[in-house]
């Protein structure tokens, strides 16, 4: 019932991304071998805000979705190792509203998970540190943070 | 009769009357048996009268007859009733019914008429609307032949089959919506967008799903569905 629920709602989202969604965003259900659509699994694409250190870098991000959804939130993962404060070293984010026990709301849509870790990119949470490296050279060597924010942005360019 | 004549002489002989009721009547004798009165014929009225009385005993006769004919036609008429009742349209009901059914048939009639009249009706309108039609389809056969030659060089039938999609063209500043054939190549859309924001068409990148549009793929080729996004990228920077 609950996947029921969840494909259901998924199949919604993946309707409304394809009419409106923000620009530079990719947001997609994954296609397997055979060239069925997993549901389940979204492969997406963050772009970097102008006019930040992120900026040109499009960065691929993998929505998990499990049976429990919308009830419970996606897992949203970034390559294994990315480098931001706020993501674990296996690359999953850590943020409030992706959290089931703070900001999860079953109304949250697709599009307003991407733009809301599009804006963490950008404004980590010191509070809340989930890798050592990012973290540490965000508070400590501002300049080096920088360097390797912008470094990064260049490993995922867009794909003209 | 004739003995109580002789009974009334007898008494005469015995006893003289005092009054000669001989000169009244010419035979007064008494009796009390009132089958002798009956008989005698001083009471020749009575007699008449029982004549009468026969006579109405033959008018009984008559009416017990009568009777008997009522009777029958009591009978018929019970038999007729019974009838009535057992059957539903019996000799008495019958007029009735035929009359009703005159006044139905008129009305039958009446109804069968006007139904006629309508069908009259609908037959002229009916030959007037199929000589319309012939007029109206030899117009268009008229008209067509011009046109089917034109088709022809254009390929009406592959023009028909071909569907046409809306996509919403994005770039940073907002949306364009084209209106393209399913099999149409992007080319045609792509040059359609550079020469709206005047820009080159080698400057452009145009992307579905994160993937690179090539200009020869067409719409249905990526399963585009109408209203679908396409976005533009600038090359140059």
């Amino acid at each position: 019932m609950s996947g029921g629920i969840a494909r259901g709602r998924l199949a919604e989202e993946r309707k409304a991304w394809r009419k409106n969604h923000p620009h530079g965003f990719v947001a997609k259900p994954e296609t397997l071998a055979d060239g069925t659509v997993n549901l389940m699994i979204w492969h997406c694409t963050i772009p970097g805000k102008q006019g930040t250190d992120w900026e040109g870098g499009y960065f691929p991000l993998t929505l998990h979705f499990s049976e429990d959804y919308p009830s419970k939130p996606p897992k949203c993962k970034f390559p294994q190792g990315f480098f931001h404060p706020n993501v674990y070293p296996s690359g999953t984010v850590c943020l409030s509203i992706l959290n089931e026990d703070s900001g999860w709301r079953p109304a949250i849509t697709v599009k307003q998970i991407l733009v809301g870790i599009q804006d963490l990119l950008d404004q980590p949470n010191p509070a809340d540190p989930a890798q050592t490296d990012g973290y540490h050279l965000f508070i400590q060597d501002p300049t080096e943070y920088k360097r390797r924010v912008r470094l990064q942005a260049k490993q995922y360019p867009p794909i003209v | 009769m004739a003995a109580a004549g002789a009974e009334a002489e007898a008494d005469e002989e015995e006893l003289e009357p005092l009054f000669d009721y001989s000169r009244v009547q010419p035979t007064m004798a008494f009796s009390f048996d009132d089958t002798d009165i009956e008989k005698s014929d001083i009471f020749v009225h009575c007699n008449k009268r029982s004549k009468v009385a026969d006579g109405d005993g033959d008018a009984n006769a008559d009416e017990k007859g009568d009777k008997g004919e009522q009777k029958a036609a009591k009978a018929a008429a019970v038999v007729d009733l019974g009838e009535e009742d057992w059957l539903p349209p019996p000799p008495p009901p019958k007029p009735k019914s035929t009359v009703t059914d005159e006044s139905e048939q008129s009305n039958v009639l009446k109804e069968l008429r006007l139904q006629k009249q309508a069908m009259a009706k609908f037959a002229e309108s009916a030959d007037d609307f199929l000589e319309k039609l012939a007029q109206t389809a030899r117009q268009k056969v008229e008209a067509r032949i011009p046109t089917e030659h034109i088709d022809l060089d254009k390929s009406p039938e592959r023009h028909e089959a071909r569907e046409k999609v809306v996509v919403t063209v994005q770039d940073k500043a907002g949306h364009h919506q084209f209106r393209l054939y399913k099999d149409e190549k992007f080319g045609k859309l792509f040059r359609a967008y550079a020469k709206k924001v005047n820009l080159s068409v080698a400057d452009l990148t145009f992307a579905f799903d994160g993937d690179k549009v090539d200009a020869e793929s067409t719409p249905e080729d990526l399963g585009l569905e109408d209203e679908d996004m396409v976005e533009v990228l600038h090359k140059t920077r």
